[in-house]
């Protein structure tokens, strides 16, 4: 049984919304977090979001100050902001409208209990007071959903193309938390080093990697250690090398895939290549620039092969 | 009997399901005994199982409205409209007999148009009509038909009879409303089915499908059909995804097809291009090719009236069945059924006067107030003037539209539409209704059992629009008693 093309492609965009929703919860909580134990005169102000998201010119295009108030609306609660979790779930929910029938029942009706939720919550939630449990909320609702797809969903194209769009859009996230990170430390200045440690552990807890780089890798925190995890260990389902061998395994399954395979097969040598102790915080910068790039022709690939045929 | 429907009265109108003496009618005895026995608290709760039977189901239309397009529950009413087998037979065969004269009437247009030829009908009035569309000449659709479903709209007068008061040869919808109130009505009031054997109206996807699948042009075990839809926002986007669904085929939007060199249609898949047997057409033809239509339209497929045209692809209904589904012409299906057929019309029409004519129009301008006017050319219920519930304003307005523009108009003297009990916040009120049964033709014909009961919510209302203030009715066809 084959699939649409536009089928196809309102599903992979309905996986990379929900996943970029849960993303950029995460990414707030754990800033949220973040920012009450850092010391007053450390410099670590809210316009990080910003730069990880790309989303600077937006943002300055319509808020003067960068300030937690601007900020966490814009990311929150703005429907103009392509990048906020408010935008995200729309853009779900208007495409699961259309693909109702090959998900399972309970999609429709979750990705619509998320929407509902996020309309009546996400301005409520631009203050301390209710950030926390508003974005606690829906990451679980997301995962929810995720939980619900990976355990119903026949592993048939709809299953392959939902999660060529969760994987790509999860490579995509970490990388720009791992540079933002590793950007923001390394240039600071050495007299709050005392507070390196809970950056990195916010940004694992970001990435929700952190139970597992303590399991895994130990319990002390260094950068190196931190982006080497979250970019190749491959037993965790965050790392981009995870992701990679996903997107590999889904693609598999599909024709006309020698291309995007080729381009797969590109990013995992890449990968391998890595080793983050030999490189500055500037090399550092500019291998992740080259590796978004090689995320951003992979999803050109997907779209030309698979959602836009007759453009190859 | 209780007192909610012991006293239930419905003066001057054909009730469904109490006769004049306020007795149930043989074949809704059964229904009726058992909805009297419930008491008010259980009839409430029954009623909201059934709301929240819709809301689970997520049965809903669209309307439209200034501020963008809503989403709204279905209006449904858990007392079930019930007809006898027999009754329905004679109608059933009525629709048929119909159905078949109005393809043939569509094929002659297109073709040697014998009928206006023999004076049986002003050539002007079909051939001047935005219906007929020249595009289409000369094509002759397999086994002759165009209409391949076609919705009739039926009210009952207060003689007890069926009347057809209009055919929709066009895109009809609400046959999905049809199977899912039967499914309602399964949940909420499973009782009522013990003693009766009623009609099953849910395998209508699967004959929707041998009909479509009839047509083909390939002779394949599993023809490819796809249901063609504008998309998202038009109103009946539930029941094109609930028709695809149940046809196991692929719902579509134009873009998704393409036609090639080789004048088929393919659509778009993630496998590369895939060959299209069979579209079920629920977009306008207007809107259906930009190359042979309206060229601004961005819903349709360039190049499929080529395909149609070239034999490579079936479309249902044919691009051009409308020039059927005018009210004008409409007036003539008695003489079209004599015409083609040599047979007696089984079921009514509505006596219909054509404000085109002179001598109509005169009676018409002279009896407004007890006549129904409509445009010729629309539907939903929009632009219809009920003569003796309007104002002598309206009134005049009318008169104004007729005279400027006469062939754009017709008039039938006002129906009494019957009535059915319906629940209607906690109390059982009498409310007006109609029914639209839907007729397939391919290469055999069949009639839905029953149909799509839709009710005037309102009190005294005659319109029963689901946009307009309308609910519907779960409609039984029983045999023999209960």
């Amino acid at each position: 049984m084959t699939m649409l093309s536009r089928v196809a492609s309102r599903l992979y965009w309905t996986a990379r919304y929900l996943e970029r929703c849960e993303d950029t919860a995460r990414l707030v909580a754990s800033y949220h977090m973040l920012i009450m134990d850092i010391p007053r005169g450390s410099e670590l102000g809210w316009d990080v979001l910003l730069r990880i998201l790309d989303a600077e010119p937006q943002f300055y295009s319509r808020y003067r100050v960068p300030n937690e108030q601007n900020v966490v609306k814009f990311l929150i609660a703005d429907r103009d902001n392509p990048s906020s979790i408010a935008h995200a779930v729309r853009c779900a929910r208007e495409n699961v409208r259309t693909t109702r029938d090959v998900l399972p029942e309970e999609s429709w009706e979750l990705v619509n209990e998320l929407h509902l939720f996020t309309r009546d919550g996400a301005d409520k939630a631009i203050g301390r007071r209710n950030r926390r449990a508003f974005l606690e909320d829906i990451i679980g609702r997301c995962q929810m959903i995720s939980g619900m797809v990976q355990t119903t969903l026949s592993r048939d194209h709809a299953y392959r193309f939902t999660r060529l769009g969760h994987l790509i859009e999860r490579c995509d996230m970490t990388t720009r938390v791992v540079d933002v990170g590793v950007m923001e430390l390394m240039e600071r200045d050495s007299r709050f080093a005392a507070i390196d440690p809970l950056v990195w552990s916010s940004l694992l807890y970001s990435l929700s990697a952190l139970g597992a780089y303590r399991r895994t890798v130990g319990p002390l925190l260094d950068g190196t250690s931190v982006a080497e995890f979250v970019l190749k260990q491959g037993e965790h389902p965050r790392s981009v090398l995870y992701c990679l061998r996903g997107i590999r395994e889904a693609a598999k399954a599909l024709s006309n895939n020698e291309e995007v395979l080729r381009q797969v097969e590109r990013l995992r040598r890449k990968l391998r290549r890595l080793h983050v102790e030999e490189l500055n915080p500037k090399q550092f910068h500019s291998y992740i620039d080259d590796f978004q790039l090689l995320i951003n022709q992979l999803h050109d690939l997907i779209d030309d092969t698979w959602f836009h045929p007759e453009n190859t | 009997m209780n007192k909610r429907w012991s006293s239930y009265k419905s003066p001057g109108f054909f009730d469904e399901l109490i006769t004049e003496k306020g007795k149930p009618r043989t074949a809704a005895r059964g229904a009726v005994n058992l909805l009297q026995g419930l008491t008010a608290d259980e009839m409430a709760a029954r009623r909201e199982a059934a709301d929240l039977a819709i809301r689970e189901m997520g049965i809903s239309f669209t309307v439209y409205t200034e501020g963008g397009n809503i989403d709204r529950a279905w209006p449904f009413d858990i007392i079930p409209r019930v007809i006898s087998t027999k009754q329905w037979q004679k109608v059933s065969r009525g629709l048929i007999q119909r159905s078949r004269a109005l393809n043939r009437f569509i094929d002659d247009i297109y073709n040697k148009q014998r009928i206006l030829a023999d004076g049986i009908l002003p050539a002007d009035i079909v051939l001047e009509s935005s219906n007929y569309k020249p595009q289409c000449a000369g094509m002759s659709p397999r086994y002759g038909v165009w209409a391949h479903i076609c919705g009739s709209d039926l009210v009952r007068n207060d003689d007890g009879r069926f009347y057809v008061l209009e055919d929709n040869l066009r895109v009809p919808s609400g046959v999905s409303y049809m199977v899912e109130n039967r499914e309602i009505t399964k949940r909420v009031l499973p009782e009522l089915f013990e003693n009766y054997s009623i009609l099953p109206v849910d395998d209508y996807p699967s004959r929707l499908y041998q009909t479509l699948a009839s047509l083909s042009p390939r002779e394949q075990k599993r023809p490819c059909i796809v249901v063609l839809t504008p998309g998202i926002f038009n109103s009946a986007y539930f029941e094109h995804a609930f028709l695809a669904h149940g046809m196991g085929a692929e719902l579509v939007e134009g873009p998704d097809l393409t036609v090639g060199e080789d004048e088929c249609v393919y659509m778009r898949t993630v496998d590369g291009p895939v060959r299209v047997d069979v579209i079920y057409r629920r977009i306008d033809e207007d809107f259906m090719d930009p190359e042979a239509f309206r060229e601004d339209s961005v819903l349709g497929v360039p190049g499929l009236m080529r395909a149609w045209k070239a034999g490579k692809v079936a479309i249902a209904n044919a691009p051009g069945s409308g020039v059927a589904d005018d009210k004008v012409v409409y007036a003539y299906v008695p003489e079209m059924i004599r015409y083609y057929l040599g047979e007696k019309p089984e079921i009514d029409s509505v006596p219909t006067y054509l404000c085109m004519n002179e001598k109509d129009r005169e009676y018409v301008l002279n009896n407004l107030d007890k006549l129904v006017v409509k445009p010729a050319n629309e539907s939903g219920g929009y632009g219809i003037m009920v003569g003796p519930h309007a104002s002598a304003a309206t009134r005049r307005k009318f008169a104004g539209l007729i005279e400027k523009n006469p062939r754009n108009y017709i008039a039938q003297p006002t129906l009494s539409l019957s009535t059915a009990p319906t629940y209607c916040e906690g109390s059982i009120e009498p409310r007006h209704l109609d029914l639209r049964p839907f007729i397939l033709q391919g290469k055999e014909s069949w009639v839905t059992p029953g149909g799509l009961t839709r009710v005037a919510l309102v009190k005294g209302s005659l319109v029963v629009n689901s946009s307009q203030g309308g609910g519907s009715k779960d409609t039984w066809i029983v045999e023999g008693k209960a």
